[in-house]
C-alpha cells in the first residue's frame, strides 16, 4: 500500500501483490465457475440424473488454465515478443499437424489428441496470430502504413486461416480476418487498405448468401438473382467489372482524378467479391451457408439449423426476470436445446438465472473487455497495446457471435463463449489472453 | 525514468483515440445486447414462457373406463372394455426418408399397405406436431412389438382406446345398444354436456339412454416430453385422474333374455318379458339384430352398411319401434269397455253367422261357419270377430273404443328407458279427419273393434296393457335400468323404484271378469291346443293380424301367468311374430316355451323336452 499516493512521475515501481488487477481477475474466476455449474447443469437430464461428466473435466481445464494463468506472470510480456516467431510457426507445424494426424469431430479434423486429452489447435492459434501480427506491426513500427506491412500481416493471417478451413472449420476461421481488421486499425495500418478488405469479405459473404437466400428464406425467384447462381453470369459480370475497374484505374493514373481512384476500386471490389462468393458457394455446401442465414428466419428450417434457433430463443426467453431456477429449466434439461455445455451455453444461463443472469454474465464480461483496454492502453509500448486490444477484440467477438447465436440475432457458427462453454482449449486460450494482460498491467511503464 | 514516462504517455497518446473508439464499439454493442436480451426475456418472456410450455408439455386424454353394464343377477357384465390402441404418427418429428422407412416398417407390423399408411399423413400433415392417427384397433402384442423397437420408429406414438366387448351380443343389441365417436351434429347438440371432438358416445340402447352415466369423465395427463417426444420429468407430472363411468344393472334376466330369444328363433318378430308388478323387463328380444362388435373392427364400415341397408331392418328395436295392429288381442280392452260401461249383458248371446254387412261391406268371421251364438266370454276365448263388430259397433261406438284403449295407455309413450320409442296410433274421427281428410265411417269403428284398421301398438304397450288388467288398474312404467353403482366401490348410487305410469278407475270386478275371460282362452279357447305348459296356469290373448297377405298374418300372443298368483309374482310375456314369416301360429309356441321355461326353471332345450316338442330341437336355425 505504501507509495499508493505518490506522485505521477514516482508511479515506477517494482510488481507487488497489490499491482495485480483483481477486478479482471475475479471477473474471470466468476466467470469460469458459472461455467462449471452450467456445464452441470447441462449434464443433468429431466429425471435429475447427471449423464455428463463434463464438469468435472471442465473444473481440471479450469485449475489448470488458472495454474497456467499465474505462470504466464513470471516472463515479462515482451519475451512473447521475442519467442512470437516461434511460437506462430509452432502453432502452424501443430496446426499441419492436426490436419494430417488429427481426431475428426462433427466433420472437422480439427482435434489433437494429447495425453488422452484433445486440444484444438486452432483455439490457440488465435492467440499465436494475435502476438505475431503485434509483434510484427510493431517491428514495422515506422512503416506501418505502407502496403507491404499489410499485404504481410494479411499473409501471415491468411496462412493458419487457410490451414484451419482445409479442417474444414469455418466457424473458427471467422475470428481471424475481424482480428486482423482491429488490430491493425489499433496499430494503424492503411485504412483503405483494411475498409476495403472489410468491404471485400461483406460482400462476399453478402453475395454468397443471396442465392440460398432467395431460395430458402424468400422462397421466390428473383430473376435479377441470376448473376449470383450461374457460373457463366458469374464470369462475366465480374469480368465486366474487373474490366471498368481497370479502365478506371487507368483513368486515375492519367487524370488524377479521385473520382476513379473510388470508380476503380469499387469496380474490382466488387469484381472480386463476386469471384469468390461464387468460390465460397462451390466449397461449402447450400445447407452450410443455409447455417449462416437461417437465424433470419428460422421457421424455414424448423428441423434442422432453425430448430436450434427456436429453441434456444425459447429458452432465453422463458427465462424472465428471475429465471427458471438452477437446474430447472425445461428447454435444457429436456434436451430441446442442442449444444447445451458448448454453443449453447449462454441459453442454458438465459433459462435458468433469467435477465439477471444474463445482465450479471455481461457485466462480467464487460469488467473484463473495458479494464482488458484500458490496461492495454496504458501499458506503455506499442506491443502491448495490441495484444491487449487484440486479446479483448476476440474476447469480444466470440461473445458478440456466441450470444447473439443464442439471442437468434447471429449466424450458427459454433464459436464458443470464452470461460463458460465447455471445453479446454478455449478456455486456455482466453485464460492466456487475459494472463497476458494481467501480465502488462504488472508490467506498465517497465522497460 | 522521465524519458520512459513520456514515452509511455507517447504511446497511450499515439493509440488512446483508436483503442477508446474501439472501446465506445465494445460498450455500444454490450449494451445493445443487454437491451435486446431485456426485450426477449422481459417484454416478450410471457410469449416464450408459453411456448416453451407448449413444446415441452403435452396433455394426453386419460379416457375414463366407461361402464359396465350388468343384468338382473349381476355377476358377469353383458358389455365390457377390452383394451385396444390405435397407433399415431407425429408427421413434423420425421424427415422424409424416416417417414418412407417407418411406414415401411409399420406397414408389415399392422397388416396394411406402405401407401394405406402414408396416405394418412398427407403432404399438409408434414410438418405438424400433432399425432395422426394411422390405425386403431390394434392388439397390444403389436404396440408390445413396437414399444420395444421404438428407435425404429421415430415419432410414432400409441394410445389406449378401450374398445366395448358385447358379451354374447345376439338379441342384447337392442337393448344395450352401441357407441361410436361423436358426430358433428352431435356435438353442436352435446358440447355443454362435456363431449369433445373425439368423444365416444352411445349410439342407442341403454348405452345411448344412460351415457351421461356410463361415459365417466375423462382425466388428462400432462406429460413433460423432451426433444424426441419420450415422456420426461415424472416427478413433477400433473394428471388429473378420470372419473369412470358407473356401472349399471339392468332388470334383464340373462336367462329368461336367451329362452326368449331362443323361442322366438330366427322368426321377424319380438318377444317381451316384463314384471307387471314393477314395470322391470326380463326379456326383450326384437329380431332380427345386429351386432354391435362389428362395428369396432377393420370392416365397420362395411358391417355397417350392410345392416342398414338390410331389408329387415336389424338396427329397429320392434318392441318399441315397431307399432303393429293389435289384432284380436284388442278383444281384451273392447271386453273391458264393455263390461265397465255395462253396454252390454256378458250373458247376452249374439249370433255369429261367420259374416257381418255393415253398410254395403261385408265383414268376416276368422271361423267363416260362424261360431253360433256366443257370450262375451265364449267370444273372447272363440276370438269372435262377430261379436265384437257387434259390440263396437252397435253398443260401444268408436269413442268409447278410443277411450278405452288410451286409458290402456296406447297412442302413448310408455316412458321405457330407451331411446327411439313410438307411440303407435288409437284412431278418432277426429284424427281421421286430420290425417286423411276423410270422414269416419261405420266400417272404421268395425275395423277398430278387431284392432285392425288404423289402430297400432308396440309390443311394451302390449304388455302395458296386460298388466293393467293382471294389477286391476295399475301400469308400472316399463324400465330396464334397475340400480346404477359406483365402479370402485361397488356401492349401489341410485335403486330404480317401480313407478306409477297411469291407474285406471275401471272397477277391479271387471278385471277380475277379463282375467277369468283371459284365462278361458287358454283353457276353451283360441290357444288351448298351444299353450301346453303344466308349469304354470297361463291368462292371455291372440292375435292375428291381417297385414293383407293371403296366407300369412301378423301374430301376437299376449299372456300372463300364473292365472291365480298376485302380480308381484307374475310375469307378462308378449310374443309377436310378423307376417313376414311362414305361418305357424308362432307367437303363441313361443309364449308356451318361455312360460315353461320360466316356471319350471329351465332352458330353452328343457324346456321342450318337458313340452314335447323335441322337434324344434332340429328349428335351432341359428
Amino acid at each position: 500500500m505504501i507509495g499508493e499516493n505518490d506522485g505521477l512521475l514516482n508511479r515506477q515501481r517494482s510488481g507487488s501483490i497489490f499491482e495485480f488487477d483483481f477486478l479482471t481477475f475475479l471477473s474471470m474466476l466468476s466467470l469460469m465457475c458459472i461455467g462449471g455449474l452450467f456445464i452441470y447443469s447441462s449434464g443433468v437430464n429431466a429425471e435429475g440424473q447427471l449423464i455428463s461428466r463434463e464438469y468435472v473435466l471442465q473444473i481440471v481445464w479450469i485449475a489448470t488454465a488458472l495454474i497456467l494463468y499465474f505462470l504466464l506472470q513470471l516472463p515479462h510480456y515482451n519475451t512473447m515478443q521475442k519467442l512470437s516467431i516461434q511460437i506462430y510457426v509452432a502453432l502452424l507445424l501443430l496446426l499441419i499437424v492436426t490436419l494430417l494426424f488429427g481426431r475428426t469431430v462433427k466433420g472437422a479434423r480439427s482435434w489433437l489428441g494429447l495425453f488422452g486429452f484433445g486440444i484444438q489447435p486452432s483455439e490457440f492459434m488465435k492467440i499465436g496470430l494475435i502476438i505475431a501480427l503485434a509483434s510484427f506491426f510493431q517491428h514495422r513500427k515506422n512503416e506501418i502504413g505502407s502496403m507491404g506491412t499489410f499485404l504481410l500481416a494479411l499473409s501471415l493471417t491468411l496462412l493458419p486461416m487457410g490451414l484451419i478451413l482445409l479442417q474444414p472449420d469455418m466457424g473458427t476461421t471467422l475470428v481471424y480476418i475481424p482480428l486482423f481488421i482491429v488490430i491493425g486499425f489499433i496499430a494503424g495500418v492503411n485504412r483503405r487498405a483494411l475498409l476495403l478488405l472489410l468491404l471485400f469479405v461483406l460482400f462476399t459473404v453478402f453475395f454468397a448468401v443471396i442465392p440460398v437466400w432467395e431460395n430458402y428464406i424468400l422462397q421466390q425467384e428473383i430473376r435479377f438473382l441470376e448473376i449470383f447462381r450461374r457460373s457463366n453470369l458469374v464470369f462475366f459480370t465480374s469480368a465486366t467489372l474487373g474490366f471498368v475497374g481497370l479502365i478506371a484505374f487507368l483513368g486515375y493514373r492519367f487524370a488524377k482524378s479521385r473520382f476513379f481512384l473510388y470508380f476503380g476500386s469499387t469496380g474490382l471490389l466488387l469484381s472480386l467479391s463476386l469471384l469468390s462468393s461464387y468460390l465460397f458457394r462451390v466449397i461449402l455446401k447450400d445447407y452450410q451457408i443455409m447455417r449462416l442465414i437461417v437465424f433470419i428466419k428460422p421457421e424455414v428450417d424448423p428441423q434442422g439449423s432453425g430448430w436450434h434457433i427456436i429453441q434456444s430463443l425459447t429458452a432465453v426467453g422463458s427465462g424472465g426476470f428471475w429465471g427458471k431456477g438452477f437446474l430447472e429449466g425445461t428447454q435444457s434439461h429436456y434436451q430441446f436445446l442442442p449444444e447445451q455445455s458448448t454453443d449453447f451455453i449462454f441459453s442454458i444461463i438465459a433459462e435458468e438465472w433469467g435477465f439477471i443472469g444474463s445482465f450479471v454474465i455481461l457485466s462480467l464480461f464487460a469488467v473484463i473487455l473495458i479494464r482488458g483496454l484500458i490496461i492495454s492502453l496504458h501499458s506503455g509500448d506499442d506491443f502491448g497495446v495490441l495484444i491487449g486490444a487484440g486479446v479483448v477484440f476476440m474476447i469480444f467477438f466470440h461473445l458478440v457471435i456466441n450470444i447473439g447465436m443464442a439471442i437468434g440475432i447471429m449466424p450458427i457458427t459454433g464459436i464458443p463463449l470464452f470461460f463458460l462453454s465447455y471445453g479446454g482449449s478455449s478456455l486456455w486460450t482466453a485464460t492466456i489472453g487475459l494472463a497476458l494482460i494481467q501480465n502488462i498491467h504488472l508490467r506498465r511503464y517497465k522497460y | 525514468m522521465n524519458e520512459h514516462y513520456y514515452s509511455a504517455n507517447t504511446v497511450k497518446n499515439r493509440y488512446s483515440l483508436r483503442v477508446y473508439s474501439l472501446l465506445l464499439f465494445i460498450v455500444v454493442a454490450m449494451l445493445v445486447y443487454l437491451g435486446y436480451i431485456f426485450h426477449l426475456q422481459i417484454t416478450k418472456g410471457g410469449e416464450y414462457k408459453n411456448r416453451a410450455r407448449q413444446v415441452s408439455s403435452r396433455s394426453i386424454p386419460i379416457p375414463a373406463q366407461r361402464g359396465e353394464i350388468f343384468d338382473r343377477n349381476h355377476d358377469t357384465p353383458m358389455v365390457i372394455n377390452v383394451d385396444s390402441f390405435a397407433v399415431n404418427m407425429i408427421p413434423g418429428e420425421l424427415t422424409n426418408e424416416q417417414m418412407d422407412s417407418v411406414a415401411q416398417r409399420l406397414s408389415t407390423l399392422l397388416g396394411m399397405g406402405k401407401d394405406d399408411i402414408l396416405a394418412k399423413v398427407p403432404a399438409q400433415y408434414r410438418n405438424l406436431y400433432q399425432p395422426v392417427e394411422i390405425k386403431s384397433g390394434v392388439d397390444f402384442d403389436i404396440i408390445t412389438r413396437i414399444a420395444e423397437h421404438i428407435e425404429d420408429y421415430p415419432g410414432v406414438s400409441w394410445q389406449g382406446k378401450p374398445i366395448r366387448s358385447y358379451q354374447d351380443s345376439n338379441s342384447s343389441a337392442h337393448i344395450l345398444g352401441h357407441v361410436g365417436g361423436i358426430t358433428t351434429e352431435e356435438l353442436q347438440v352435446m358440447y355443454n354436456q362435456g363431449y369433445a371432438i373425439n368423444s365416444v358416445i352411445g349410439k342407442s340402447g341403454i348405452e345411448k339412454q344412460y351415457d351421461q352415466l356410463l361415459r365417466g369423465k375423462d382425466g388428462r395427463r400432462y406429460n413433460v416430453v423432451d426433444v424426441y417426444g419420450r415422456q420426461v420429468g415424472s416427478g413433477k407430472m400433473r394428471e388429473v385422474p378420470p372419473e369412470n363411468g358407473k356401472n349399471l344393472v339392468l332388470t334383464i334376466d340373462r336367462r329368461i333374455q336367451k329362452l326368449a330369444e331362443q323361442a322366438l328363433g330366427q322368426r321377424t318378430g319380438t318377444a317381451l318379458v316384463m314384471k307387471p308388478a314393477s314395470g322391470e323387463i326380463l326379456a326383450m328380444v326384437s329380431y332380427p339384430w345386429y351386432n354391435p362388435n362389428d362395428f369396432y373392427t377393420d370392416k365397420a364400415f362395411q358391417a355397417y352398411r350392410g345392416y342398414a341397408l338390410d331389408e329387415q331392418h336389424p338396427f329397429l328395436n320392434r318392441t318399441i319401434q315397431s307399432s303393429y295392429a293389435p289384432a284380436s288381442t284388442f278383444k281384451v280392452i273392447m271386453s273391458t269397455a264393455a263390461l265397465e260401461e255395462e253396454a252390454i249383458d256378458p250373458q247376452k248371446e249374439i249370433v255369429c253367422r261367420g259374416y257381418i254387412w255393415v253398410g254395403n261391406r261385408k265383414f268376416n268371421c276368422h271361423e267363416p261357419k260362424g261360431h253360433g251364438p256366443v257370450n262375451l266370454s265364449e267370444a273372447l276365448a272363440e276370438s269372435c270377430n262377430v261379436y265384437f263388430y257387434t259390440l263396437g259397433l252397435n253398443y260401444l261406438g268408436i269413442d268409447f273404443i278410443a277411450n278405452y284403449a288410451k286409458r290402456f295407455g296406447y297412442g302413448e309413450y310408455t316412458g321405457i328407458d330407451l331411446p327411439g320409442e313410438v307411440k303407435g296410433t288409437v284412431p278418432t274421427p277426429i284424427w281421421k279427419e286430420q290425417t286423411y281428410g276423410s270422414a269416419w265411417v261405420g266400417g272404421d269403428t268395425v275395423n277398430t273393434s278387431i284392432g285392425q284398421g288404423y289402430l297400432s301398438v308396440t309390443p311394451v304397450q302390449m304388455a302395458n296393457m296386460a298388466a293393467m288388467v293382471t294389477n286391476e288398474g295399475t301400469v308400472y312404467k316399463p324400465h330396464l335400468l334397475k340400480k346404477v353403482e359406483d365402479p370402485v366401490s361397488g356401492q349401489t348410487i341410485k335403486t330404480i323404484e317401480p313407478e306409477i305410469l297411469r291407474t285406471s278407475s275401471i272397477r277391479k270386478e271387471t278385471f277380475k271378469t277379463v282375467q277369468q275371460n283371459m284365462r278361458g282362452v287358454i283353457t276353451d279357447g283360441t290357444a288351448e291346443v298351444v299353450i301346453t305348459t303344466e308349469a304354470v296356469k297361463v291368462a292371455g290373448k291372440t292375435g292375428t293380424g291381417d297385414v293383407g297377405l293371403e296366407e300369412s298374418w301378423d301374430a301376437w300372443f299376449v299372456a300372463y301367468g300364473p292365472y291365480d298368483a298376485p302380480p308381484e309374482e307374475q310375469v307378462v310375456v308378449v310374443t309377436m311374430v310378423e307376417a313376414a314369416n311362414d305361418w305357424e301360429w308362432w307367437a303363441v309356441r313361443a309364449a308356451n316355451i318361455i312360460f315353461q321355461g320360466i316356471f319350471a326353471d329351465q332352458n330353452y332345450d328343457e324346456a321342450i323336452e318337458s313340452l314335447n316338442w323335441g322337434w324344434l330341437h332340429n328349428d335351432r336355425r341359428e
